[in-house]
């Protein structure tokens, strides 16, 4: 009960005032002593915009929710009108939610911290409730203990009376506490930015309990879906103002380039074209979208730039990357003497070294923004980041204007994997600089090229990793270092290389695990930063930034790669291996799970038929597994190979999940199986390549991902638990395929491939030896 | 220069002021409003810029508008008409009617982010039109093999569609078999 009363204590709760028509209950939330520290500061930006309250009920029942955080296409807004739903006792149906819009949504933060949004919302829902059942308990004069809630009507005493009769012809105002702050460009941080998380509601309102769900757990279906199918979503693509001008930009020859003279256009030719500069942004505008496609490809002919070289070529980039000093570790997991000490009285040791190139977030629909900067120098942006708050912060400082004065506007398009989480690496720089140098709203739509040579890369890596052995081969002692450029850098291209400012970001580097072995306890983990490729150019080289599962997808690839090795030197079954080092009854279940629905046979890799040459296929197995925001993942891949071709066709993948409570079975499993295909995708087909100058797969031919034919058969093994709270389900899929299609092609061929991707040419030359 | 052209969109005539040249692709989105196809690659790699012409899929990244002349053009947002007007509804009827190929869309929740997706619902259409009961193997085979390239979905969303395209047979089956009852002497 003392949860309860300072929760209750917590809430203050006004009547604004009587309305002869509608009425409502408006949630919004009491400024945090920062935010009111930085608004009577006049060096600071000010919240002078109004705040959008949280949550609102109407006289008709109708409930509007507004959260900063978006729909990335993993069902998001489905589960916070699930969650929201079962705290306020209404249909889910009943709710609409406002998504990303900054002028129109409260909290900030990033779309893909999904518990902290749902955490979120569950408590404005849930002080929400309370504040309800202390208007129905005054209304129909029955305490609070003997009131219950179906369907957003109050019953009690044989009374009854819904949220709408209860808030009617009146305006009431609920506000609730709230810690954190409005993201800011701040340079001392890795990302350039500050409060990337946004506002969190405080206190601790009394929330459902799991065995009273009714909401969570059904597959609510997301409800921007029929939109998206019958052709009525507004997507960021179809914005168009008046007077608007349509923008292609024209990117330099090479990555390191910078403008000698921009080519012209033909006035005959092309009568409302113009070509505008700034530093070495370069565009072509026109009122019609073909006519700038058509000038542009006469303009970038003709424009000429500064001869560059100074990239290492893809083929030589580990042993480029190897070369370089690293200095200290940015980051260290675990006590060196211990872990020292504990080698030292292993009786083997075993090492290996992972690495993967470049890979891109690649969205089928290349980035599109439109801009309008007004004469009163107020700025509106409208766009599909999934870091609104962030993206508004940015624009404002590259400006030169206080973060009040630009709205961000959030619609749907392309999924982007984590491009936006931390507000940059769009086009919404290049429509702001080209809206302010013309006096027009502009609208700048990427190019597929343009998207695959210029847009932030998820970093290439590697990682050394060993382990002491007892002399029963179980890992006793473990150390990893895990080196790559920056991976937190996703400053928006059109602002460096119009040289306007930018929030800086530090190099750095963490470690991502969430360790899964509690048995070995003796590990030390390391994590190596540096800056961008080719740093010091004007477009601040291959910039590195965050992918789906970021940090964790190529940390686990080198510790899971390890695990398989060290099963296959004590000739022990992988899986069996990992339940030897672990007490996590989580991780044992579904590791169980996972394997019987795979029919998984206990024995040791490679196969005894295992072999390295030949025509004919030959097929192998391999396991591992995951921890990540309390959600457990195993992946079970099985392949087949043709040795002499170096064909790679994984033929069946087994994918296991336990994320707590299941919030939506029928979205986790399409989560899962879709998470699996980006997975493989990347284990058997992705990579950036460039020359020495610049980026050389820069269309579908070039940097391939995996097609329909080529994905398997997937099978899933969800497993819910009512004890453990939610778990991040949505994302994690893709990063338990590689460090399984590996394994499989060990236990396949008996060599070992410390690489990715397979593809046809690696895997031969590696079979070859 | 640009000249007066007559196009057939979604059954209805549009008379558009473009150079010939123009992809119709821009045509359809900036001129008559239609934003169910959407630029991908430009370069007819990925599939997401589809649209019937004359039943038959095509990109419209590459298709000039002049080659869409007298031809039937059908988007995504024409689809439940081509539909009412295969099974004769009412048009009460066809006011709540989504073609099946939709309707199995929504009932599977193919689309993630959904930006590929009314491309992938047109190769579905065309597909249904030719193969009404297409096996997984020629689900893949006509996603990926058939030129000018394979639709590509970076979401992963495969499998959805594959449930949803064979959902949608069921479905335009079993009502052909009605239909065809009905029409029993």
């Amino acid at each position: 009960m003392t949860t309860e009363n300072s929760a209750a204590a917590a809430i203050a709760f006004t009547r604004r005032g009587f309305v002869k028509m509608g009425g409502a209950l408006i949630v919004s939330f009491a400024i945090p002593a920062r935010l009111c520290a930085l608004a009577s500061d006049t060096q600071a930006p000010s919240y002078a915009t109004p705040l959008a309250s949280w949550l609102e009920i109407h006289s008709d029942n109708s409930i509007v929710v507004r959260t900063g955080r978006t729909e990335t296409g993993t069902g998001m807004s489905g589960y916070y009108a699930q969650a929201i739903a079962e705290e306020l006792r209404v249909r889910p149906e009943a709710i609409s939610l406002t998504m990303g819009d900054t002028d129109k949504t409260p909290d900030g933060g990033y779309s893909a911290g999904f518990l902290a949004g749902m955490a979120n919302v569950r408590k404005v829902a849930a002080y929400t409730y309370r504040a309800l059942l202390k208007l129905a308990s005054n209304q129909l004069g029955v305490p609070i203990e003997d009131l219950s809630v179906t369907d957003g009507i109050v019953s009690g005493s044989g009374k009854t009376v819904s949220y709408g009769q209860l808030v009617a012809g009146q305006l009431l105002e609920l506000t609730i506490p709230v810690t954190g702050a409005l993201a800011q460009p701040d340079p001392t941080q890795w990302v350039g930015m500050t409060s990337l998380d946004g506002l969190a509601v405080a206190g601790e309102p009394p929330l459902k309990p799991v065995d009273q769900f009714k909401v969570i757990g059904t597959s609510y279906p997301v409800p921007g879906i029929p939109d998206k199918v019958i052709g009525k979503t507004q997507w960021s693509c179809d914005v168009t103002l008046p007077g608007m001008l349509h923008a292609r930009m024209i990117r330099p020859a090479t990555l390191g380039a910078t403008l000698v003279s921009a080519g012209t256009v033909d006035r005959k030719q092309f009568p409302n074209a113009q070509v505008v500069t700034k530093g070495t942004l370069v565009a072509v505008l026109s009122p019609n979208e073909f006519e700038t496609i058509s000038a542009a490809r006469v303009v970038a002919a003709s424009t000429k730039w500064t001869d560059w070289s100074g990239l290492p070529g893809s083929d030589n980039l580990t042993k480029t990357l190897r070369s370089y000093s690293w200095g200290a570790p940015a980051a260290t997991r675990g006590k060196p003497e211990d872990v020292a000490a504990a080698f030292a009285k292993s009786s083997k040791t075993i090492s290996a070294s992972y690495e993967q190139p470049y890979v891109r977030h690649a969205p089928i629909g290349p980035f599109v923004a439109v801009a309008e900067v007004r004469s009163d120098g107020n700025v509106t942006i409208w766009t599909h980041s999934a870091q609104s708050q962030g993206l508004r912060a940015r624009i404002a400082y590259l400006l030169g204007i206080t973060t009040d004065r630009v709205v961000v506007r959030w619609l749907d398009h392309s999924g982007q994997y984590g491009r936006t989480t931390l507000g940059g690496d769009g086009a919404e720089a290049d429509a702001a600089i080209l809206s302010q140098l013309t006096g027009k709203a502009v609208r700048v739509q990427w190019t597929l090229q343009e998207d695959m040579a210029w847009s932030t890369v998820s970093p290439a890596w590697f990682s050394d990793i060993k382990a002491g052995l007892d002399a029963k081969g179980h890992i006793v002692a473990l150390h990893s270092s895990f080196y790559s450029p920056h991976m937190f850098d996703p400053r928006p291209l059109g602002a460096l290389l119009a040289g306007m400012p930018t929030a800086t970001s530090k190099p750095g580097n963490w470690i991502a695990t969430e360790w899964p072995y509690d048995k070995i306890q003796n590990r030390l983990e390391e994590a190596y930063g540096r800056p961008n490729l080719c740093a010091d150019t004007a477009s601040a080289g291959l910039r590195g930034n965050i992918m789906r599962t970021p940090g964790q997808r190529q940390q686990n690839f080198a510790l899971e790669g390890l695990l398989n090795e060290a099963a296959a030197a004590a000739k022990a079954d992988p899986v069996a291996f990992r339940l030897l080092h672990t007490t996590d009854q989580r991780l044992i279940d579904l590791l169980k799970a996972t394997a019987k629905a795979a029919e998984w046979e206990e024995r040791s890799s490679p196969r005894k038929d295992a072999r390295k040459a030949g025509t004919a296929p030959v097929s192998g197995r391999g396991v591992c597994i995951m921890i990540r925001e309390n959600a457990y993942w195993v992946g079970i891949a099985e392949i087949s190979v043709v040795p002499d071709t170096g064909m790679v066709q994984v033929t069946k993948f087994t994918i296991g999940c336990e994320p707590g409570k299941i919030i939506n079975p029928r979205q986790l499993g399409l989560c899962m199986k879709s998470g699996v295909v980006m997975g493989l995708s990347e284990a058997l087909k992705e990579e950036v390549t460039f020359d020495k100058s610049k980026v050389t797969s820069t269309n579908w031919d070039r940097y391939k991902i995996l097609t329909m034919e080529e994905m398997p058969e997937i099978k899933i093994v969800p497993l819910s638990r009512d004890d453990k709270d939610f778990g991040g389900g949505s994302e994690g899929a893709n990063a338990v395929c590689a460090p399984a299609v590996t394994a499989a092609f060990f236990d396949a061929t008996g060599i070992q491939a410390r690489r990715i991707p397979l593809t046809p040419s690696y895997v031969t030359a590696l079979l070859k030896g | 220069m640009a000249n007066e052209l007559t196009l057939s969109v979604n059954g209805v005539k549009a008379v558009v002021s473009a150079a010939p040249r123009t992809p119709l692709l821009f045509v359809l989105r900036n001129e008559l409003g239609l934003t169910g196809p959407r630029l991908g690659c430009g370069m007819a790699q990925c599939g997401s810029c589809s649209v019937l012409l004359d039943g038959e899929e095509i990109r419209t990244c590459i298709t000039p508008v002049s080659y869409a002349v007298a031809k039937e053009i059908t988007t995504i947002e024409g689809l439940p008409a081509v539909w009412a007007a295969q099974k004769k509804l009412s048009a009460a009827d066809a006011a709540h009617t989504l073609h099946p190929v939709q309707q199995a869309w929504i009932d599977e929740q193919v689309p993630q982010c959904g930006y590929c997706q009314s491309g992938m619902m047109i190769a579905a259409v065309e597909l249904l039109s030719k193969n009404p009961n297409p096996s997984v193997a020629e689900i893949k085979d006509a996603f990926t093999n058939k030129p000018p390239s394979p639709h590509l979905c970076r979401c992963g969303t495969y499998a959805a569609i594959i449930d949803a395209v064979q959902r949608a047979a069921k479905a335009m089956n079993a009502q052909a078999a009605t239909a065809d009852r009905r029409n029993l002497p």
